[in-house]
């Protein structure tokens, strides 16, 4: 080629232009590409349709009557014919002792779910991978999965029994040993430790399920060549089991902050009351006193933009994050 | 003295006898392979060895020490796995270190071994690299980083090329025989590739079905197989087999397959033992073409020539049977186009008994 004259080599690249000009043209545009996609492959369109409807009735076609929260909203005007009063309610909103409190309350609560909620399942996991004896081991976990397939309000009828002041399993044992008995459910100072608790015991177990799924997958060479090496269990799971399930936890985690301000807001209606507020009330239950009870939509969908807006923040945050420093994220 | 010795080792699973009593001895320094079909239970007897299973019967030795009840990590054994068993969350050099680290040996030794085996195994521009970062070659170079940076007494390989193609097998199997030199380190590799096993090994273990077939040096089990199953395993194309039985000739003993007779060297179990049935080794190398005006040649029914350049495979069939010959091509393209059977000097026919596959004694070449 470098020897070759100088008209010659025009003249290739040349040639070269015009079959790339003909490759171009030749290519179909992507609505055609698509199309044959979905002509060859329809099933697996077929088998979305579901989840598609599901987002677009249950997800996109509410977020129509989202315009609300910028309206003096009334039901008989509908969503349409309500008068657009533009950031008013988000003022009242953060005018408002409550909904500050609500807010103060949903980061607390939802710090110490985080805390010590998201690395529960992950211990559960590795300690049930260190059960030897298989019989021990399947009892055990079908026990801890058990709490996640009960009702939230049968849950909360356990925990309110167990707290009871009267004949509750927690005060009894208080008395064995001397203590005075504590009314622990209209103690404001109580109620998050019993709340989180509460919510690692009914969801942990089942959780741990992703973790040991993940466990299962990393190669038993691994492990061999480390007993070889002369690895204990104890080094084996920090220096090979931890670090193999870690693109799993990132994950959980990215999933676990963007649902971060989603507190189980139904376990906290169960199991507060007025006496609580201070320390209990949350965003949500904030939405549906306010919302439900009290019939002002309006400013029950802004309080809810607001905790979605910010939940969308943290979950774009979370991936960033982790995309940068740990090469996994969720897209 | 870093010899392994193994005493009637047996592996059970169940009722199942996997491996069925093992005796071996491994000299210090001696790079030793078990070779045979797969499931024969090579790398069961490897794990028993290393200790990832347990020896259900029988007494292992390593270093005349007694280590049957020994865990894994005082048996001061390196293993190189089939699929490298690198950890991928760790760069090259923390993956050859891991072993030390694990020992929290001091920082300044460990990074001058890591150092000092990347540069042995030529991986010194990678060492920041993680696993899956590299060729299959290069990864194969990291497992066996591992293992050689602890200086164990003995090294266990289990099929550590069968990850590679063909081309890259032929390097690394170059490059393992070239360390062992170097190192000098006891070595036991277990792979199903005769070709592998005659290349590396000193010794070869060609295992079947739970039981050592045989032993011996390469050269020794390829001209004195000690019966069929050995014959057959190794060399490539392996060595011929031919139903006959034995008759008098008029220079001791022949064997009629068909219409024809080969003559025999006079062996003496195949004295006076007219009628009895045997096998024929004909290694394809120890023959000679025959073209129609030979003397004594057995005629075969050719199929099909494969000229490979220096040397052609003659594809035939000799009394039913398929019936392989090798031969250079150098000067004898003319003979082979008129090839009508062989000639084969009497002693290097190998003589199998027919029931029990064993080769008849008596019966050895020299190199
Ligand atoms: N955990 C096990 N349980 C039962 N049988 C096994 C187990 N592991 C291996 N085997 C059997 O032992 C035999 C030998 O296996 P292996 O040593 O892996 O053969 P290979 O020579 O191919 O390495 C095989 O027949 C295999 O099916
Ligand atoms: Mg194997």
């Amino acid at each position: 080629m470098i020897n070759e004259p100088q008209l010659h080599g025009s003249k290739t690249e040349e040639l070269i232009v015009e079959a790339g000009e003909a490759l171009r043209r030749r290519k179909p545009s992507r609505m055609v590409r698509i199309g044959d996609h979905v002509k060859r492959e329809w099933q697996l369109y077929l088998m979305l349709l579901p989840t598609i409807l599901w987002l677009l009735i249950f997800l996109y076609k509410p977020m129509y009557g989202l315009q609300i929260a910028f309206k003096d909203y009334s039901i008989f005007r509908g969503v349409a014919g309500s008068p657009w009063i533009g950031l008013e309610h988000f003022q009242t909103l953060f005018g408002n002792d409550q909904f500050l409190r609500a807010i103060k309350n949903t980061v607390i609560i939802s710090f110490y779910s985080l805390i010590f909620g998201f690395p529960m399942p992950i211990i559960l996991a590795l300690m049930f991978n260190e059960v030897l004896h298989q019989t021990f081991k399947k009892t055990a976990q079908t026990i801890v999965y058990l709490p996640h397939f009960i009702s939230s309000v049968i849950i909360a009828g356990i925990v309110i029994t167990a707290f009871s002041p009267s004949a509750g399993i927690v005060n009894t044992v208080l008395e064995w040993f001397g203590g005075e008995s504590i009314y622990f459910l209209t103690r404001p100072e109580w109620f998050r430790p019993i709340f989180v608790g509460t919510g690692i015991w009914q969801e942990a177990g089942f959780q741990s399920i992703v973790y040991l799924a993940a466990i299962a997958g990393v190669s038993p060479t691994l492990y061999e060549s480390a007993v070889v090496d002369g690895a204990s269990r104890w080094q084996m799971m920090w220096k090979i089991t931890l670090p193999s399930i870690l693109p799993t936890i990132i994950i959980m985690l990215i999933i676990r902050i963007g649902n971060m301000l989603e507190v189980s807001f139904e376990m906290i209606i169960l199991l507060y009351q007025p006496a609580t507020y201070e320390t209990a009330d949350v965003v949500n239950t904030f939405i549906y006193r306010q919302g439900i009870q009290g019939g002002q939509y309006d400013l029950a969908a802004a309080a809810g933009l607001f905790n979605a807006v910010v939940a969308f923040v943290l979950v774009m945050t979370a991936n960033t994050i982790s995309k940068r420093y740990s090469r996994t994220s969720l897209w | 003295m870093s010899g392994v010795t193994l005493e009637k080792i047996v592996k059970r699973y169940g009722a199942v006898d996997v491996v069925h009593g093992i005796d071996l001895e491994v000299q210090e320094k001696e790079f030793v392979v078990l070779v045979g079909p797969s499931g024969c239970g090579k790398s069961t007897t490897l794990r028993m060895i290393a200790g990832l299973e347990e020896i259900s019967d029988g007494d292992l030795t390593i270093d005349g020490r007694h280590v049957n009840r020994v865990a894994p990590k005082d048996r001061d054994v390196a293993m190189v796995f089939q699929n490298y068993a690198l950890y991928p969350h760790l760069n090259v050099a923390e993956n050859i270190a891991f072993g030390l680290r694990i020992r929290k040996e001091k920082k300044d030794k460990i990074a001058a071994a890591v150092d000092e085996v990347g540069r042995i195994l030529g991986l010194t521009p990678y060492l920041e690299r993680r696993p899956a970062d590299l060729s299959g070659g290069q990864r194969q170079r990291v497992a066996m980083g591992r293992a050689i940076v602890r200086r164990p007494k003995v090294f266990l390989f289990d099929e550590p090329l069968s990850n590679l193609d063909a081309k890259l097998r032929t390097q690394m199997r170059a490059e393992i025989k070239r360390l062992h030199k170097r190192l000098g380190a006891t070595s036991i590799y277990v792979t199903h590739d005769q070709v592998e096993a005659m290349t590396l090994a000193d010794r070869i273990v060609v295992m079947n079905d739970g039981r050592i077939e045989q032993i011996g040096t390469p050269m020794d089990l390829f001209l004195n197989p000690a019966n069929t199953f050995v014959a057959a395993f190794l060399g490539s194309p392996p060595m011929n087999m031919v139903k006959a039985r034995i008759a008098d000739g008029a220079q001791g003993p022949i064997a009629q397959f068909g219409t024809q007779t080969i003559q025999l060297a006079r062996l003496p179990e195949l004295a006076n033992s007219k009628g009895r049935d045997v096998i024929l080794g004909i290694r394809p190398e120890f023959v000679t073409v025959a073209t129609a005006d030979t003397v004594g040649q057995v005629k075969v029914e050719v199929d099909l020539i494969e000229t490979l350049g220096s040397e052609a495979l003659i594809h035939a069939s000799l009394a039913g049977d398929p019936f392989v010959i090798r031969t250079e091509t150098v000067g004898q393209m003319a003979i082979l186009d008129g090839i009508s059977g062989f000639t084969i000097e009497p002693h290097l026919i190998r003589v199998f008994d027919a029931q029990t596959g064993q080769a008849l004694p008596g019966q050895v070449l020299e190199q």
